[in-house]
């Protein structure tokens, strides 16, 4: 479900230096949530199951312990891989594995508790005299993300759709700029802003991915502006583990996460009096950043809640939400679509790969057509996205049946999109003359049982990986022995060379 | 444009794993914690317990853990603390008062219900984690200072049949209280097993192979300690074989004494038995847990579990005097096993007479005919069409 926006994260943080990942480390919250997050199911029990080990494990014991078929022999190297990656893993003589010792000193004490780090939160002390509400903290959330994602479907949407949606701040319109989400054409009062490719993608991903997306933009952005982005990261990684509706106190924040507080606030993701600044309230698109859980109570955004907010009418519209939860949209076999809602919002993004027909009260009715699906495609939403929303938003009558939507939909929606594609394109790296055709054929089952393999030109002796750090590490190994043999071989021969030498 | 076929779905691994509940028993039973006491103290056995604990719900955010005590005379919750106890006002749950059915405080439902302060505020540790370590202390303190010394001397024994059957209603319970959303959102096209209607009860193969149907996957760990179950033989079979057939695995990890039935607990479902009966074993208590016991159900199919190939002990107890029996007689109607002929030729379960020629004499074990194979498959199959299989 949420794989994409762990993807997301992930790649941001395998681009880090590896002094950037020890600091990071050094944070028990940071540690949890990283294993927590970013770490397949099999790498979750390896690292738990070395947590606690006095010795380095020995590869050879590791690879007893996984059951022998090629099948969990890949998961288990796609789990080394990435726990290599992430620097959470340390090969330790070639032999054994052991942890990185500050990511294992610092999930001991997450699981154990104790040491002084104060990296969970310190909750305020003292009761707030007016507590938030978990109900008003989500229609605040909702309204703050619903008003950044209207901004970006904005520039298409039908002005006429009508719904007041207030306006976000100055410095989020930077950052989506910044984002490439939107671009801004013309200048001065008569600018106007348009939605680009990886906007169209950003409004299709669900709300955690479509969040770890803005926030990477922002750590992206605040290394320009002099902020450390450990700090940031480590702020971030915080608030996923701060509990819903309690106020927590900023007295203990670095100046880099206290700056930190306004933007965040900007995003929806906490709540901070404009009064009071020494609490703040972490909202649910926070506290669900290093989970699984749906980051909107009301994951299918039905909200036409943004106007209410100001009539206190927070409680019966929580209630609302909850009801609506399961989704809003069927799709039937002959390509109809009936969505249930009246939200500006979500209608627009629906126009994006519909043809709009009928607009009643609480309900719309669209077409999916070859025209609005290849419309969609030309300006850079892939099919699977369509998918996938549709999916992830299906009216609970649809959730019933399996598979949820019509195959013939999907299916077709599929083909539309292969009639205008026959490339596809990888960025990645070509490996030629490796050597003799053993060697080859070694090198591409390594490639290929870390996942990284593409393509291989048997005929000409050439593939191709997506990643090259483990492959050259690969060589640098296969290199290193060779060159061992050679020096031994050549010893012997040289020997062998002056003991028959005649006298 | 034939060449092309969007029926070609890629399979896309899939990295979400099912939450999964883990059920610890914990063998509270004071007599046998005091025989070890010396290696492996109860105190210390909670501290570790605790960071397994801590351990699972790390690993993924949906993950539950739900804690009872085997006590010497009953069992009882540990975490979730069930509304009824006394400390909890009953009206703090109206549902609970309703339907008359106990309601557990897990923390989940106490992030809906607004926030709980905790009366211990710290920052230095996760809020889920001090939550679960809490409720648990504080529970066990209440058990263990409400335990009278009579109760210890009347009954040796520890309610492991009562704490198993608990235990499975808590996940039937939990299984069924899960939303269908999380089911079918997890719906994966590529996987043609996958029928139409989702009706999964009437195919059990289908049920056990895809994660899909069955979103909650659950495990029952006993860490037990104390000996001879033989007095509640019959419960901990029947729980044994609920178990089996609902697929949640028994694991077993067993400190001190023998148990038997145990050990077939964990042969019958699919668990891991292990023995840490020595006191260097004891020492290394942790890294057992955290090694052996901490994969879930969908790693296991990943690793090599501990513990397989030892010869199980299958022993029955009757249903007379609760030995354990290794031949006795069975009843042919009901298949309750008795250790010695029945006085008056009834049997004690069922009530059926039960006329034997023979009666009295030592079985003996006859080697069947070999039956043509052929034959008895087309056999199975025609009982199988017409039984309707119970789902």
């Amino acid at each position: 479900m949420s794989s994409t926006a762990s993807q997301r994260a992930l790649d941001y943080l395998e681009q880090l230096p590896g002094t950037t990942f020890t600091k990071l480390y050094q944070q028990p919250s940071t540690a949890l949530a990283i294993f927590r997050r970013m770490l397949p199911h099999l790498a979750k029990n390896l690292v738990m199951a070395m947590l606690y080990m006095p010795a380095p494990f020995p590869i050879a014991d590791l690879d007893a312990w996984i059951k022998p078929d090629s099948e969990n022999a890949q998961a288990k190297d796609r789990a080394l891989s990435i726990l290599q990656r992430l620097r959470i893993l340390e090969e330790s003589d070639g032999r054994s594995y052991k942890l990185a010792d500050a990511f294992a000193r610092s999930l001991r004490l997450a699981l154990t508790g104790g040491g002084n780090h104060r990296s969970f939160g310190v909750p305020c002390s003292t009761p707030d005299a007016k507590a938030m509400t978990v109900g008003w903290l989500d229609t605040f959330a909702r309204q703050q993300w619903e008003a950044i994602l209207y901004y970006v479907v904005g520039s298409v949407a039908n002005a006429t759709l009508g719904g007041e949606v207030q306006e976000i701040s100055e410095g989020t319109k930077q950052l989506l700029q910044k984002g490439e989400f939107v671009t801004v054409k013309g200048s001065g009062a008569r600018a106007a802003t348009a939605i680009t490719e990886k906007g169209f993608s950003f409004l299709l991903q669900e709300v955690n991915a479509q969040i770890w997306t803005l926030l990477i933009v922002y750590l992206e952005v605040s290394g320009e502006l002099q902020m450390d982005p450990v700090d940031v990261l480590s702020f971030l990684f915080t608030l996923g583990s701060l509990e819903l509706g309690i106020s927590y106190s900023t007295s203990n924040l670095t100046p880099t996460q206290q700056q930190m507080l306004e933007d965040l606030a900007d995003f929806g993701l906490i709540y901070r009096r404009a009064t009071d600044t020494s609490r703040y309230y972490p909202t649910r698109l926070a506290t669900t950043l290093t989970s699984d859980a749906p980051a909107l109570p009301n994951s299918s955004l039905t909200a036409t809640t943004t106007t209410q907010l100001n009539n206190n009418a927070a409680n019966s519209t929580f209630d609302l939400a909850a009801q609506s939860e399961k989704g809003y949209i069927i799709v039937e076999t002959n390509y109809r679509l009936y969505a249930y809602t009246n939200s500006p919002l979500l209608i627009s993004i629906l126009s994006l790969f519909t043809q709009l027909q009928t607009r009643y009260p609480n309900l719309i009715t669209a077409k999916i057509t070859k025209r609005s699906i290849q419309t969609a495609i030309t300006s850079g939403i892939t099919s699977q996205q369509i998918i996938e929303y549709l999916t992830a938003h299906a009216h609970p009558i649809l959730r019933r049946q399996a598979p949820i939507l019509p195959p013939t939909v999907v299916d077709q929606i599929r083909l539309w999109q292969i009639e205008g594609e026959r490339m596809t394109a990888w960025r990645g790296y070509l490996i030629r003359d490796v050597g003799s055709q053993e060697d080859y054929e070694k090198a591409v089952q390594y490639a290929e049982a870390l996942g990284v393999l593409r393509k291989e030109f048997r005929s000409k002796g050439w593939f191709f990986v997506s990643r090259m750090d483990q492959m050259s590490g690969y060589f640098k190994n296969l290199a290193a022995r060779r060159r061992e043999a050679m020096a031994a071989q050549a010893a012997a021969s040289q020997s062998g060379r002056s003991s028959a030498a005649p006298p | 444009m034939n060449a092309v076929d969007a029926t070609n779905r890629p399979e896309q691994p899939d990295e979400a794993e099912p939450a999964s509940l883990l059920t610890i028993i914990l063998d509270t039973n004071p007599r046998a914690w005091a025989m070890i006491a010396d290696s492996l103290p109860l105190s210390k056995t909670i501290a570790n317990l605790l960071v397994f604990i801590n351990a699972h719900l790390a690993i993924n955010h949906a993950n539950k853990v739900a804690v009872l005590a085997s006590h010497s005379e009953r069992a009882e919750w540990l975490y979730p603390t069930a509304t009824t106890t006394p400390d909890r006002e009953a009206d703090d749950n109206p549902n609970g008062a309703q339907n008359g059915d106990l309601q557990m405080q897990d923390r989940d439902s106490a992030g809906s219900g607004g926030p709980v302060l905790l009366p211990i505020d710290d920052a230095n540790k996760y809020r889920p984690f001090a939550h679960v370590e809490h409720t648990l202390l504080r529970n066990l303190t209440n058990l263990l200072s409400t335990t009278t010394p009579n109760a210890i001397s009347s009954s040796p024994a520890t309610m492991i049949a009562s704490a198993l059957t608990k235990a499975l209603s808590y996940i039937s319970k939990q299984s069924a209280a899960l939303p269908a959303a999380t089911q079918s959102t997890q719906f994966n096209y590529s996987d043609p097993t996958s029928v139409a209607g989702g009706n999964d009860l009437s195919n059990p193969s289908a049920n056990k192979s895809s994660s899909t149907s069955q979103p909650l996957t659950s495990r029952i760990l006993i860490l037990s300690v104390s000996g001879d179950l033989a007095t509640q033989y019959i419960p901990i079979m029947n729980t044994i074989f609920a178990s089996q057939r609902l697929s949640i695995p028994i694991d077993i990890l067993k400190l001190a004494g023998d148990t038997v039935f145990l050990q077939q607990a964990a042969d019958a479902t699919n668990g891991i038995y292990m023995a840490l009966d020595t006191p260097t074993a004891h020492a290394g208590f942790l890294q057992y847990l955290m090694f052996a016991y901490l994969p879930d159900a969908s790693a296991r199919a990943h690793l090599i579990t501990p513990g397989e190939g030892a010869g199980v002990d299958f022993r029955a107890a009757c249903f007379c005097h609760r030995r354990i029996v290794d031949v006795g007689y069975v009843c042919s109607v009901c298949l309750s096993i008795f250790c010695e002929p029945l006085p008056d030729g009834t049997c004690l379960t069922c009530g059926s007479h039960l006329s034997v020629g023979n009666y009295g004499l030592r079985p003996v074990v006859v080697a069947r005919k070999k039956k043509k194979k052929r034959k008895e498959g087309r056999v199975g199959e025609e009982s199988r069409g017409s039984t309707p299989a119970v789902g």
